[in-house]
This record gives C-alpha cells, structure tokens and sequence, in this order.
C-alpha cells in the first residue's frame, strides 16, 4: 500500500475474508471439484500463477488499452469516484487501471520491460499485493464504463478492471460476497440458491393470486412448454423478493395474447461471470439459457429488466460461451413497446400521475442498446416523465454496479462516491425514478435512504401493468 | 551548409527514421500475436459507421462529455498536437522543400503555431507538476517526454528560418534533437499514435455492434 493509499482511504487494507471458501471446501462442492470454483491457496506462489495468467488470457483488445494511454488524467472528469473525491488521486480510474498496467509493462510489454522504472513498470511482491489489487478492482469502481466513453484515446478501464478481476478470480483472491453468489450460481445455476421447488412453488403461489386478481379471463404461467414464441428468463431476485415483477410480466403477456413460456432450468439470465471477470462462470450461465431455448424450441429470448444481465444474456455470454447465436433475443423493453406500437394493449398514463424520471443501466446505456425504447414507453404510461441530467450514454452509475451490491465491506465508500447521484436524482423533482435494472432498483434504493430522498424506484414492468386499461 | 549538418539533414535523419520503423513494425506484430475475438451475436447497429465515428471521435469535441465540459483543455490538445505535426512536419520540409519556408507568411505562422505548443506544453507541465493526482499517475517517462518535446519545440522555432548560411547551431540542434526524438519515441509514450486506431477500433466495434451508436436502420421502431 502506498502513502496515498494509506493516507484517503482504508478500503485498500481490508483483508481476505476466507471463511466462505473454507466452509465451502469443507462442504465438497462439485464446482470445487471440478475446478470451476477456485479457492485461494496460500502455499502456492500465486504471484507466478497470477503473471501467467496475465500473459495467457491477454487479448488485442485489452493489451491495446493497457499500452494506449497517456496519462492526461481526464477520465478523473468522469468517474462518479474521483468527482465525489477529488482530493483523492487513488480514485481516478487512470490510477486505478495503472495498478494493473504496471504489472503488465513489467512483464509483456515489449518495450517496459526493458527500462521498467522508466515507465512505472512494476511487477506484483507478494499475496498481500494481490489482495491489495483486490481491494482495487472490486471496491473502488463499478466498471460503469463511463471513462472508457470518456476517453480520448479509447481506453477502454472498465475492460481492464474487469480483465484484472477474472485473473484474481481464478486464484480465489475475491471479496467473500462475489465467492458466495458465484459459488450459488456454480451449484444450483442461480445466483440466488434458488431451489426447483421453491421456483415452482413461487410461480404456482403468482398464478393462484393472479387468478384471485380475475384482472383477465385466462392468466397461465407456463413452464418447459415447448414451440412457443419466446422463453421469458428472469432475475432470481424476481423469484425471492419481487415476484410481483413477474407477476405483471404474466398479466401483460396474457393481455398480449403472448405464446410464451418460463423454463425449470437455465431461467436466470443474470450472471456473476460478468462482475467476477470469470469468463468459464459466464459461458455455463449463459449458455443454460440459450440451451433451454433450444430445448424447449422457443423462437425467440425475451430477458427481463436486468442491466447486466441484459448485457450477459444478449451480448457476452454467446462470446464467453463461443456459442454463435442462433435464437434472436430481446429485452422484454422491446416486448413492451411493439404491445404499445401494434395497438394490442391499451394504455392509461393518468394511471401513474407522479412525475417519473430514468435512470439509464450502465450495462444497457453503455454496453447495450436500449437506450430510446424506454423513454418512448414511458412517455406512453406515465403522465409527466422528466429527463434526468446527464442522461443516456453520459447517465451515472447507480453505484451499486458490477456486484458491488454482494461486497458489504465496501459500502461506505460507495455510499460516499453515491453523492453524485444523489444530487442528480433530486434534481429532477420526480417522486418516482424508473429503472430497467434489478441491480439498479437495490442500488438506487441504497443511495435514496442513504442521502433521506424523497422517490421511490420503479421498473416499466410495473408502470405498464399498472397503466394498462382493462 | 557544411556536410556535418547535410549529413544530419540526411542520412542520419534517414537511419534514425528506419529505426523507428523497425521499433514500430515489432510493436505492431506484438500487438497482432495477441488473440483477437469475433462477435457472436447477431449485430444491432452498423459496425463501420461507429468505427469511423470512433476514429473521428477526437476531432468532435462535442462527442464526449470530457472534451464538451473541458473546452479549454481540447483546444490546448489541439493546438499541442498541431505543433508536434510542425515541427514533425519542418524535419522533411528544411531538408526535401526549403523553399516553403522562403515565404516570410508560412514561416511566420509555422513559429506561431509552434509557439504556442509550447506555451501549452509548459502549461502541461506545470498542470502536471502541481495537480497531486497528475503526479501519482505521472512516470519518468510522462515527465521527460513532455520537457522534451518541449525543447523540440524551441528548437524548431529557430530552426524554421533555415539560415544555415548565417548560423547552423539552431539546425544542428533541431536536428540533433530531432535524432534523438526518432530513436526515443518508439519507447515512449509518445507512440501513443500508433495504438490510437486500435482502441477507438474497439470502442468503435463495440458501440456498433450493439446499436448503441447508429442503429441498424429498421431496428429503431422494433
């Protein structure tokens, strides 16, 4: 740690909490046996292992933003971190991304590795290094992509952050709440430990009381049907605190006259390889999806509102998978809209008369393409909608991004850095802010009770059903 | 002139010059050995549009948020950069087509220019030295190759007369300097350039790809 570190923050001192791993060792995971699972091995020469990795995993696209920079520092102008802590030059993403880049000019770069100290070049000592790489990567950005839009360059941090953290993945060097969820997805192909039963249970729990609601003549939620137009796959957390999303997905698809169906297996379309940077974690999760659809002959994938998994579902996953996509797939957004434009569900904006305002996923504004369709549905089903400034590819990070929401010890600094987004939620004056991210729906949440705001988070799911005319 | 500098003016200009080739083409078969990966999605945007967007991106400062808020500084880079060309530019212009810079107007302006690089480049430094967060990330190398491109900078606004008749110190610095600038480049990061295309390659890919710049045309009303 250096003295900047040590002097602006203690997040870069926080140990390697292990006792997740050891109770998982002592359990005989089959991921643990079959190597998906890693656990960190104090008496093996991980400093080694972690160079090696650097070099196999490498690829164009990460080396060239690992030798392109120039260090003007302008991406600190952009960072939700580095503008809530601008005293702070550990907080600028240039910073953060020099801790890998060191290490790889040390070692690969063609020529820093000649005159290393020239060039900062530095390789890491010891496992405390590595655990201190740790604390970077995870805790101190939410790889919202925000500095790579920024950069004059190209360079693209986030890449890198995420590059960084699939090696240290690999050598179990993780913040215990990433092992956990990845572990659960590993086991049980959810991220939240999800079992068949209590899946079926909830879903069968959701029909009883939509058929209570009699808010349409015939409401089924299928599950495994086969030759239907789509699969609808869903965030676990839909399933264990918000079935009510699912709920209003089902009464909207019936309204829509949907063939449609949900899957008992490869149904969650987040995916922790995605924030964990372990790619083998994010072609298994993705490629259960695409598999079920396969199966079952759906013609299409529709996701739920989910940022990263929207992201992994629709875009990483067929790379990580090596899968050439075959199904289309598509945003239930996207869904949603060609209800509203071919007339087939009526709606009533005066439904939901409160001023709502977007907050744009960085997974899906920045590394997807939903950028218009929620606007235009919303502006459709809510009676004043108000544009939060800066907005679409420019819109801040939620804060709770690229699993930060799992790493607990990290918290009162993102709860800090949240300030940003804080001052610009309350600028809109809207009671309500809209969000097509579940991951944004607890991050915003976090951030509104945090700096006492007075909004509350809603998704276009609930909107729409609620709007719709009966 | 005397065949000390026509030999620098030349010959040793010209070896300089192939040895930055050669550090460029080892670096550039570096880079090509690291695997390069295929989408496997069905694309939502055009591709080449958003590369050409990307490669383009730096001479719209209104494209990025960064640049947009931070008017003064993109001008400065301009202006940095048109200089760095200059002065580039003045080691083949005295050497191969001397006569460009009998008229007094196209000298006069070259030293302008030139001279404000300069001005910015001090600004630079200072930004660097004083910032404690540009400190942290700044290297040895950030520092020298600012200074020295610098120097380089005064050194051309005295070379671009070309009075070797009257005085051949300037030139024999510019192009001692300009030497050293050729063999120096390729292990600073001054070759940033030559990753630039590249990078915004990628970024460019990527925002294509997934429609999140320039939509596939039919896809926006889906």
């Amino acid at each position: 740690m250096n003295k900047h570190e040590k002097k602006h923050s203690s997040v870069y001192d926080l140990p390697l909490d292990l006792k997740s791993q050891q109770k998982a060792q002592g359990e005989n995971l089959k991921s643990i046996a079959k190597g998906n699972l890693r656990l960190y091995h104090p008496q093996k020469n991980n400093k080694i292992e972690f160079i090696e990795l650097l070099r196999k995993r490498i690829n164009r696209h990460i080396a060239s933003s690992m030798v392109a920079c120039v260090h003007c520092g302008l991406c600190a102008k952009s960072c939700h971190y580095a503008l809530a802590r601008p005293l702070d030059p550990t907080m600028t993403p240039v910073y953060k991304a020099d801790q890998i880049r060191q290490v790889f000019k040390k070692h690969i770069d063609i020529t820093s590795r000649l005159i290393p100290w020239w060039t900062h070049a530095r390789s890491v000592q010891c496992d405390e290094d590595l655990n201190r790489l740790k604390n970077v990567v995870f805790g101190t950005c939410s790889a919202c992509n925000r500095c790579s839009f920024n950069c004059p360059m190209g360079v693209d941090t986030a890449s890198l952050i995420r590059f960084t953290r699939g090696i240290l993945t690999e050598l179990g060097i993780v913040p215990e709440g990433m092992f956990n969820v990845s572990r659960d997805q590993w086991e049980t192909g959810n991220q939240m430990a999800v079992s068949k039963e209590d899946y079926r249970e909830t879903i069968a729990w959701i029909k009883e009381e939509l058929q209570d609601e009699k808010v349409t003549t015939q409401i089924d939620i299928p599950i495994d049907k086969e030759n239907c137009d789509f699969l609808y796959v869903i965030n676990p957390r839909e399933i264990k605190f918000d079935p009510r999303s699912i709920a209003d997905a089902a009464k909207i698809f019936n309204r829509g006259g949907e063939s449609w169906t949900l899957t008992n297996w490869g149904w969650d379309q987040t995916n922790f390889g995605l924030f964990s940077g372990d790619d083998k974690l994010g072609a298994y999760v993705a490629k259960n999806v695409y598999e079920s659809a396969i199966r079952l002959k759906a013609k299409r994938i529709v996701i739920s509102e989910c940022g990263h998994g929207y992201r992994s579902t629709r875009w990483e996953g067929y790379n990580w998978a090596d899968y050439m996509q075959d199904i289309p797939s598509e945003s239930v957004i996207k869904t949603l809209k060609r209800y509203l434009q071919q007339g087939c569900i009526q709606v009533d904006p005066s439904k939901n008369p409160d001023p709502v305002t977007f907050h744009d996923s960085c997974n899906i504004a920045r590394a997807g393409d939903l950028i218009e369709e929620p606007r235009w549905i919303l502006n459709k089903i809510c009676a004043e909608f108000r544009e939060m400034h800066p907005n679409r590819q420019e819109n801040f990070c939620c804060t709770g991004g690229s699993g930060l929401l799992s790493m607990s010890e990290y918290k009162p600094l993102r709860m800090e850095v949240a300030k940003i987004k804080a001052d610009q939620l309350k600028a809109t004056g809207a009671k309500q802010v809209c969000t097509i991210c579940h991951n944004c729906v607890d991050g915003l949440s976090d951030v509104i009770q945090h700096y006492h705001l007075n909004m509350k988070v809603v998704q276009i799911i609930e909107l729409f059903a609620n709007a719709m005319v009966i | 002139m005397s065949s000390f500098l026509r030999i620098l003016e030349n010959e040793v200009q010209i070896a300089a010059l192939c040895f930055m080739a050669t550090m460029y083409t080892i670096k550039l078969i570096w880079l090509f050995r690291f695997n390069f990966f295929k989408e496997k999605t069905i694309p939502a945007g055009n591709v080449n549009a958003a590369i050409l967007h990307s490669m383009i991106n730096i001479g719209q400062p209104w494209a990025m948020e960064s640049t947009r808020k931070n008017l003064p500084f993109y001008f400065q880079f301009i202006i940095f950069h048109i200089g760095v060309a200059i002065a580039i530019g003045v080691t083949f212009i005295i050497p191969y087509w001397p006569q460009l810079l009998d008229n007094i107007l196209i000298m006069w302006a070259f030293q302008l220019i030139v001279a404000m690089a300069f001005a910015v480049g001090i600004f630079r430094i200072i930004r660097r030295v004083a910032i404690p967060n540009m400190r942290v990330i700044s290297s040895l190398d950030d520092y020298f190759s600012l200074i020295f491109v610098n120097i380089f900078f005064i050194s051309t606004i005295f070379a671009i007369p070309n009075e070797y008749e009257k005085n051949e110190t300037p030139l024999i610095i510019f192009f001692t300097l300009t030497t050293f600038f050729l063999l120096y480049v390729p292990f600073s990061k001054i070759s940033h350039y030559l990753y630039y295309p590249f990078t915004r390659y990628f970024i460019g890919r990527t925002i294509g790809h997934r429609g999140i710049y320039f939509k596939r045309k039919g896809l926006e009303n889906e």
